[in-house]
């Protein structure tokens, strides 16, 4: 838009245009002089109840700020291009912070919630302004009285919309919240910031200040990846390097923090080995039970061990996360290929397959969750009743498997909840990859006399490869962070019995957000990480292997 | 342009001014942004959320907004709770209250209550399980009342029943209780065994109501019945409980045993009357099998007709109504070895540690557990009055069924464990080693003599040490 | 000729058979969550299960609404309405022949010798108390073995005839019906309808800031040059791998920080920011021939132009990708709604904390839970049936591209 601007701008002398960068420099000498008074203030007595970590960074930002403007001021003034850089980052940056500050102050996105109160009452007259799009636009060739007619509907239903959704308190809101000195202050700069803005961009003062094509190229490209990256700076990169700080304190979110080097980690991953007379030999005995607690027994070399951990959840956790992905993954994967396969073979009413295998991938976790939770009921759910059915039907004894209250099989009750949502995703990847293998490499390998089981192998199997591969890392990552499912099937007690169903994203979130102790639980999330980033490069490392092995 | 796109570009742009301007009202109904520090952040929350709120309330500035909060079970408790809101409302002066129902128990409500108070937008007054007040009280989150009561005429300790008293008063600094007030007690539950009737009647087995009215009522007499029930089919139990800790503990309790030691700062897990108790209950579930498994939660198979005795509090009654197609009724758990035993369940109103008002929310707290309130919402049936007051409770036996309402009552009166928070350690930490290994035993992956040798070992490690 | 076409024949069927298998696997879940959904709070627990909703017959029997079983009586199998229920009937054994038993309500048999000094035998060498029981106009000599219970029903038609029966193990009459209540309950119950629009809204925001971001920033990684641009792709290809609880703690702390706890903003401006969808963007674009964008250039068109006009027509498939994955996302979202709304005013709730919250207060009633869940996994079924082609094929775009 700024480019259609100085296309249209006719002749501006370049007196006027000095006097615009000129004026801009001003802008930033103000700025900075605003930095070193600030600067000021906050060492000559404001702000006292501040703790100095906050000071120091304060400080650090002001001079910054003083250095950059000052860099900006002195720029526009000899003419240099850097100058312009400089001053559109810091007006734009000022820009959207005012803006930003001010919506923030004026309640503008927490009124979010207002508007789903004000929605209900507010949607019927936007479908009567899309009635009215409709009226003015349908049929071949709508007549100007229609057009005015359908305008008409549109307009008022428009308007009426935006009335019941708050637009009447929107205003009134807005004029209230200037009254408070800092919301005007930011509202008043926006204008300084958004005038300079316009004017150092003007493609005018860009020649001036001697800018080129790649110059250009640069600030639009920035421009158009700020709203993407500023937000990944705040929402993404910002918190994971918060969390990763976190990960080394004792943070308890009610305010006390305090640093504990790799203690989190160490607390986590302490694990010992000790020697046992006997097998049965009584593990209190050889472990400092003030610290350790059994976790399993092995039996090496003739001698039997206990093995003692710090934090026995975690390992259970651990575990438990490794045997559901271990039983989870194939069993999503594997009957995915053979699905696939099936619909590949052009069989009549494939679409409606496909679309039925699709749908529990489309469906709310919680909800299926709850669905499972009631067929999984051992003395009243349809599954048993139909195993019941089954091995009555051909005279076995009937099971009777207790799925959700049994410590070894609640964790395979939720590997089949989750193979069964995942598995139709899955096959629906795997058909895509069929389908795009040209048909003429089957009919050759046909005329060369290859069975179907020789195809399947030498042309199905390698040419899918990409795909499996894709599908097993997804399938993987989304396993490792099993929660949901689990939380909801589970029930009251979602660590299942005797822990069977503890896994490590749960484990996570009864530290942090149950126990409260987010230190902890920040330092399990890297250790998540640093498992799940493993699991992957060895995948990686796999699908290199086998590529290059079909490649020869 | 086609109109179908035209009409999405209309409802786009019409959409995203709406988020805009709409966004902007939200200052209008949160007026706490212009006025700083007078006015606390949690009643700006809540004025933010309540799309119920009275515009009016907020020019009216003199009036304060005290938010309220208890843990519901259906809707019929929300609309009493919500009545006893509005009446109290009315007849406080100065005061706005709004209550929020809160989550279930499987819905997290303490997580969201801890994760509010982290963000500093939990409500002035909101009632906690006595499990969880040690927790609360110990990190600071809620405020001693114990001044404002000794200024306050007509308090006493003395009104409510002592077992939640002694928790609520403790002094975690001392050691001592009786010198602190950290709320008090919304009301008391107990166990009681439900029973089909139709299933009991057919198994010919006695009836358990006469047993226990003639004083006979026991382990051997409980069994007894439990096996003749479950002779009865395949698909049919005898007894059923859920897996939690309050329907092992009484196995435990009524063996003579105990969760803790006598001073509660140390597992009393590991003494020969826990382990006898518990070793009993599971042979209930290993020997005899005459039990719905463990863990399986046991109400939709009661509710279906096939078992003979539900073990539940009163919470449960609601639900029986109205989906039990069978004739039930109550009766008092069996006697133990150690005699008879029980749970006191409690929970109580708590006051938050950072209200703007702590008079008028210590006010509220008084306000909902008057006699009146407490018979108003016991009348539902799913409460018993924490106020030892006759009034409060021949309101609650007027609800039925089921007809032996006075077992629950019963439950009161017969030695019953009070439920109890860990000041000397974690509650939370100490059920989360406790129940994995109990359950273990339960369902006979763990001997009982291991479960002995280890259990206090690492139990041990929920305790301050 | 013949044995290829049974062949294929035979296959088609094994085919089809698997493929109908899966079908009822995929589908069973779902109608079961229908069908219960209707069905009235008795009718919710029952062994063996049925899928379907009914209710129990009833009749007026002098004055009283009683219920309808299905029995085998002297007339054949008909209805008999029950009366009386838990009636105690004693079984008793012959002394003489301890085979043959008799099934009589206890005040029927009388003590031999009266009750003050009733006579006692050996039984199975256990000693017990002689009655006498009258059958036929015969007296015999018996012995109480075990005691139960029998319901008396009754033949509407004519009340004279008369069964006793175990009614546990008798079969109701009953029909078919269907309780839409349940919807409206848990609409009142747990403001289902506010969840909807909250959801809707919430799941627009998303959806409409991610394609936007993404779009712009997908276009200046593929498109434009400017330093830092390729370090700075590879930063943002990092993080796609890093998994969303790693950012669930700090996210918390910077939302209580900024103050939107338990605010709708919470769940939309945060996840708006998608590195995946920027990095699906810039793969698409690559695609796109460079000519026509230089051919626009000439022409005086600016970038957003450009970008408008020509790069975001041609891109619709990986839009309907990103479309898709973030509209799933969006609406099925939980943990990070779990974390941050979480008022136990349930204005602020999405569907899927509503469903949570339903269970606990609604944990007896799974009519009105599976109507809950239907109205929360309902919504996107429909538009995925209608739009199927859209879904699914997007949904493949993304394992060819990613």
């Amino acid at each position: 838009m700024a480019a259609a601007t100085a296309t249209t701008e006719t002749k501006t002398t370049g007196h006027t245009i000095l006097r615009w960068i000129k004026a801009a420099a001003g802008w930033h000498l103000l700025l900075a002089v605003g930095g070193v008074v600030g600067l000021g203030w906050l060492w000559a007595g404001g702000g006292t109840e501040r703790v100095i970590v906050f000071k120091v960074v304060a400080s650090l930002l002001l001079v910054a700020l003083t250095a950059v403007n000052a860099l900006a001021a002195v720029d526009l003034l000899r003419l240099r291009h850097r100058g312009r850089v400089v001053s559109l980052a810091v007006n734009y940056l000022g820009f959207l912070f005012c803006l930003f500050a001010v919506m923030h102050r004026a309640g503008g996105f927490t009124g979010f919630n207002t508007l789903a109160n004000n929605f209900g009452r507010a949607l019927p007259f936007l479908f009567l302004a899309l009635i009215g799009v409709a009226i003015s636009n349908l049929g071949e060739n709508p007549g100007a009285n229609r057009k005015m007619v359908g305008r008409g509907i549109t307009a008022v239903g428009g308007i009426l919309f935006l009335f019941l959704a708050g637009l009447a308190t929107a205003g009134r809101a807005l004029v209230i919240s200037l009254t408070d000195p800092t919301t005007l202050i930011l509202f008043v700069a926006l204008f300084p910031f958004g005038l300079f803005l316009w004017a150092i961009w003007r493609q005018p003062a860009a020649a001036r200040l001697g800018a080129k094509n790649v110059d250009n190229e640069m600030l639009i490209g920035w421009a158009f990846l700020s709203p993407n990256f500023l937000g990944f700076l705040l929402f993404i990169a910002g918190p994971l390097l918060f969390s990763f700080y976190v990960s080394f304190t004792d943070w308890d979110a009610f305010g006390n923090a305090n640093w504990v080097g790799l203690g989190n980690y160490g607390r986590a991953l302490n694990l010992t080995l000790a020697p046992l007379a006997d097998a049965a030999q009584r593990a209190n005995e050889v472990l400092d039970v003030r610290v350790y607690d059994e976790l399993a027994r092995i039996r090496l070399f003739g001698r039997s061990y206990v093995i003692g951990a710090q934090d026995k959840l975690f390992w259970i956790a651990l575990g438990n996360t490794l045997k559901f992905v271990v039983f989870a993954v194939p069993l999503s994967v594997i009957p995915a290929l053979f699905l696939a396969n099936l619909l590949n073979s052009k069989v009549p009413g494939m679409k409606f397959f496909r679309a039925v295998y699709f749908l529990p991938s489309v469906a709310a976790v919680v909800g299926i969750a709850l669905v499972w939770q009631l067929l999984f009921n051992a003395s009243v759910g349809y599954i048993n009743y139909f195993i019941t059915q089954i091995t009555t039907f051909l005279g076995l004894t009937d099971p009777k498997i207790r799925w959700l209250s049994a410590s070894d099989t609640a964790l395979l009750a939720v590997v089949i909840m989750a193979a069964w949502q995942w598995l139709g995703f899955n096959t629906v990847l795997f058909l895509a990859g069929l389908q795009s293998i040209p048909r003429v490499l089957y009919e050759a390998a046909t005329v060369d006399g290859a069975g179907s089981g020789r195809q399947f192998t030498h042309i199905t199997v390698p040419l899918l490869a990409p795909t499996t591969f894709f599908v097993l890392v997804t399938t993987t990552i989304q396993a490792m962070q099993i929660f949901e499912h689990i939380f909801i099937v589970m029930g009251t007690n979602p660590a299942g019995p005797a822990n069977s169903t503890l896994t490590l994203v749960l484990y996570l979130y009864q530290k942090g957000f149950q126990r409260f102790e987010q230190g902890y639980a920040s330092s399990l999330a890297w250790i998540l990480f640093a498992i799940i980033f493993a699991a992957t490069l060895f995948q990686v490392q796999r699908q290199r292997m086998s590529g290059s092995g079909y490649d020869a | 342009m086609n109109p179908i796109r035209k009409s999405l570009y209309v409802f786009v742009v019409l959409l995203i001014t709406a988020v805009f301007l709409a966004a902007c009202s939200g200052g209008d109904s949160a007026p706490a942004t212009q006025a700083p520090a007078t006015q606390p952040p949690t009643a700006a929350e809540s004025s933010d959320e309540m799309p119920t709120a009275e515009p009016a309330a907020a020019e009216t500035m003199d009036e304060i907004t005290l938010r309220w909060r208890t843990r519901p079970d259906n809707q019929a408790e929300i609309d009493v709770y919500q009545s006893v809101s509005d009446e109290l409302d009315s007849e406080m002066s100065g005061v706005k209250l709004v209550y929020e129902p809160g989550g279930s128990e499987s819905s997290s409500y303490q997580d969201v209550l801890r994760t509010e108070l982290a963000a500093g937008t939990a409500p002035d007054v909101f009632w906690i399980p006595g499990t969880d007040i040690a927790d609360f009280a110990t990190r600071g989150l809620i405020m001693n009342l114990r001044d404002m009561a000794d200024a306050t005429e007509g308090y006493s300790d003395e009104n409510f029943y002592p077992g939640p008293m002694f928790h609520l008063t403790f002094n975690p600094e001392t050691g001592n209780s009786g010198e602190a007030l950290w709320g008090l007690p919304r009301d008391v539950s107990t166990f009681a065994l439900y029973l089909n009737l139709d299933l009991l009647a057919e198994s010919g087995a006695p009836d358990p109501r006469e047993l226990a009215a003639n004083g006979e009522w026991n382990w051997d007499t409980f069994l007894e019945v439990a096996t003749a029930i479950n002779a009865l089919g395949d698909d049919i139990y005898g007894y059923g409980q859920n897996a939690w800790w309050g329907p092992y503990g009484y196995w435990i309790n009524a063996a003579g045993g105990g969760f803790y030691n006598e001073d509660r700062t140390a597992c009393g897990l590991d003494t020969p009357e826990s382990i006898a108790g518990l070793e009993f209950e599971s042979r209930i579930y290993n020997e005899y099998n005459v039990a719905v498994p463990y863990g399986e939660d046991s109400e939709p198979p009661f509710l279906a007709g096939k078992v003979g005795m539900f073990q539940n509090g009163r919470w449960a009654t609601p639900g029986v109504r109205s989906s039990a197609n069978f004739n039930w009724d109550v009766v008092e758990l069996p006697d133990g070895p150690a005699g008879p035993s029980n749970w006191l369940f409690w929970g109580a109103y708590v006051v938050n540690a950072n209200t703007a008002h702590p008079e008028e929310a210590w006010k509220l707290v008084q306000e909902l557990t008057t006699a009146e309130t407490q018979g108003k919402i016991s009348a539902l049936g799913a409460n018993i009055p924490s106020r030892v007051s006759q009034e409060a409770l021949d309101a609650f036996l007027t609800f039925t069924p089921p007809a032996n309402n006075q077992a629950f009552l019963n439950g009161l009166a017969r030695n019953p464990a009070t439920e109890g928070p860990l000041w000397a350690g974690s509650w939370p930490e100490f059920d989360a080693i406790m129940g994995p290994a109990v359950t273990a035993v339960l369902n006979g992956d763990q001997s009982i003599d291991n479960f002995a040798a280890t259990i206090c070992d690492e139990a041990n490690k929920a305790f301050n040490q | 000729m013949n044995s290829h076409k049974l062949r294929t024949a035979v296959k088609y069927l094994l085919v089809y058979a698997i493929l109908i298998f899966f079908a009822g696997i995929m589908l069973f879940p779902f109608l079961f969550m229908l069908t219960t959904s209707f069905k009235e709070p008795k009718d919710t627990f029952n062994y063996p299960p049925r899928l379907l909703p009914r209710t129990g017959l009833t009749t007026m029997l002098d004055g009283e609404e009683v219920p309808l079983y299905d029995l085998e009586g002297d007339e054949g199998r008909k209805a008999y309405a029950l009366v009386e229920s838990n009636i105690r009937i004693g079984v008793f054994a012959s002394i003489a022949d301890p085979e043959q038993t008799w099934e009589l309500p206890p005040i029927e048999a009388k003590p031999k010798g009266g009750f003050t000094n009733q006579e006692k035998t050996i039984f199975n060498g256990e000693e017990m108390l002689v009655y006498l029981i009258t059958v036929d106009g015969r007296e015999i000599e018996v012995v109480q073995v075990g005691q139960t219970a029998r319901g008396r029903f009754v033949d509407p038609d004519n009340p004279q005839n008369e069964i006793m029966a175990n009614v546990r193990l008798s079969q109701p009459m009953e029909q078919l019906t269907a309780r839409p209540q349940n919807y409206q309950d848990v609409v009142a119950l747990q403001g289902m309808d506010r969840s909807l629009t909250n959801t809707i809204l919430v799941t627009l925001g998303v959806v409409l800031g991610t394609l936007t971001t993404s779009v712009l920033g997908g276009y200046a990684f593929a498109r434009l040059r400017f330093p830092g641009r390729d370090n700075l792709f590879v930063l943002y290809l990092g993080t796609m791998m890093i998994p969303f609880v790693v950012l669930v703690t700090p996210m918390y702390q910077l939302m209580v920080y900024i103050g939107w706890v338990d605010n709708m903003v919470a769940l939309i401006v945060p996840w708006i920011f998608s590195a995946y969808g920027t990095f699906l963007m810039r793969q698409f674009f690559l695609t796109i021939p460079k000519e026509i964008e230089e051919a626009a250039v000439m022409d005086g068109a600016s970038r957003l132009q450009i970008l408008w006009r020509i790069f975001v027509p041609a891109s619709t498939p990986a839009l309907a990708t990103l479309t898709t994955f973030t509209f799933l996302y969006a609406w099925n979202s939980f943990f990070w709604p779990l974390v941050i709304i979480n008022t136990g005013n349930t204005a602020n709730h999405v569907l899927t904390l509503s469903l949570n919250v339903l269970r606990g207060r609604a944990s007896d009633s799974p009519n009105l839970i599976l109507a809950g869940a239907a109205i929360a996994i309902l919504p996107p079924m429909l538009i995925f049936i209608f739009g199927q082609r859209f879904f699914v094929e997007s949904a493949t775009s993304s394992g060819v591209k990613g």
